[in-house]
């Protein structure tokens, strides 16, 4: 834990201040850190401290999609020990703690749950077409529609989002989500029409 | 152009990033990826909302995974640090003539894309179109599946008027070919929903090869526009 030097405001006596280096520290960096320590120094606290956070979240994520308690468990161990193996190949630039969690989770279930490989790119492929490739335009083009998609997915409707986390992320049918949600069948069609279109504008260059 | 113009859709890179979407589609947007640097970063910014969600997700108070913590312990000690996978070997040079096609398709397919058209490997449909002999069935939404193939297509030749009953798309893996809403090249994705009509033909010097997939059944039409 990092111990703050900065210079104290005259009067200032105490360190708790709103402008200490710890209050402005994130959970994704705090996250990160526990993963690092776990990569580098086989941290067991560290990983114990993951396991408690990522491990209830796991469990739900695969008991709601259709695992009975004791899969749900196998797969929650499976993603653990992956975090504990991988834990090195963790980039902090890529994504934050818990979408490479999710990754992880979603791979492992679909091989477990359903019985399937997940086709993937392979990043050491040489064929691969790397982003420096592109020409400067083209990356221009790139970061922007990026920052476009990050606007969209922010300022989507609250039960659009709803309804897109249910269709994708829980996989849930049309009919499930009007059942659960209380709302008319062709409503749900309706938001999740409207959530693609939201989301689609801001894809570049849409032929 | 280095990079594709034609993408899947969002609904595609969602349901990919998520999970939802089965394996025969789950083929080509990872194909596609391998080529768009651009939809890499779609699927990227769509993984961090899912990430969002797990996070989101309630949780029970006691959910009893203390014991499995425990049990945990005894496995972290056993579990050996995997070694980097060795670098992947490059198919020999004879497997693919031009640009070598790239993962995932690469491991299912069983030869070179552009092996001679008489050696028993494609199936002329009509004059200058042909499909692969290869031919894979994956999981898809409809019960059926997804049927995966390659079509090829010759310089100017149309592909014959058909009717398909649900979706169809194309992944370009050489060459070039028009249909009326533009031209799609290397990396490009086409996607027809079921019911559309739409014509198709090559458009590159070389013969264009497309990776091409089908949800339910393809029929081919006569000049009257009946089944045959």
């Amino acid at each position: 834990m990092p111990f703050s030097r900065g210079p104290l405001l005259p009067g200032t006596l105490n360190r708790d201040g709103a402008g200490s280096p710890d209050a402005a520290r994130t959970d994704a960096d705090q996250f990160g850190e526990l993963v690092h320590a776990v990569a580098q120094d086989r941290d067991r606290s560290a990983f114990a401290a993951l396991f408690r956070h990522f491990a209830p979240k796991i469990l739900q994520y695969c008991l709601r999609l259709g695992a009975d308690r004791s899969t749900a468990e196998e797969l929650v161990q499976d993603v653990m020990l992956t975090v504990w193996l991988k834990a090195a190949s963790f980039d902090p630039a890529q994504a934050t703690v818990g979408t490479w969690v999710f990754t992880i989770a979603r791979n492992r279930r679909i091989d477990r749950l359903r019985k399937e490989m997940r086709p993937a790119p392979d990043p050491d492929d040489p064929a691969m077409t790397p982003a420096s490739l592109a020409t400067p335009e083209e990356t221009a083009q790139m970061v922007q529609s990026s920052r476009q998609l990050q606007d969209a997915i922010e300022t989507l409707a609250e039960n659009q989002s709803e309804v897109l986390r249910r269709s994708y992320f829980l996989e849930q049918t049309h009919e499930e989500i009007a059942e659960d949600t209380e709302v008319p069948l062709g409503t749900v069609k309706t938001r999740l029409r409207l959530a693609l279109g939201h989301l689609k504008r801001s894809m570049r260059d849409k032929a | 152009m280095t990079v594709p113009f034609h993408h899947p859709d969002d609904q595609l890179l969602i349901g990919y990033a998520s999970g939802q979407e089965r394996a025969g589609k789950s083929l080509l947007v990872a194909t596609h990826l391998a080529y768009c640097p651009d939809c890499r970063q779609r699927v990227a910014s769509y993984e961090a909302l899912c990430g969002n969600w797990l996070e989101e997700l309630p949780c029970a108070g006691d959910d009893g995974l203390d014991a499995l913590l425990d049990r945990m312990d005894g496995l972290l000690t056993a579990a050996r640090i995997q070694q980097e996978p060795a670098p992947i070997e490059l198919p020999a040079a004879g497997r693919t003539c031009g640009r070598l096609v790239p993962e995932p398709l690469r491991s299912w397919l069983p030869d070179a894309i552009d092996t001679p058209t008489d050696d028993g490997s494609w199936r002329e449909i009509s004059k200058g179109v042909w499909l692969s002999g290869w031919e894979r069935t994956l999981s898809g939404t409809t019960k059926s599946g997804t049927t995966v193939r390659l079509l090829r297509m010759a310089s100017g030749a149309p592909v014959p008027a058909h009717r398909h009953t649900a979706d169809e798309l194309l992944l370009v893996l050489r060459g070039a070919f028009r249909d009326e809403y533009g031209s799609y090249g290397l990396g490009d994705v086409a996607h027809y929903v079921a019911g559309t009509d739409h014509y198709a033909f090559g458009a590159s010097e070389e013969d264009c090869i497309c990776l091409f997939l089908l949800d339910g059944d393809l029929i081919f039409l006569d000049e009257d526009g009946n089944p045959l």
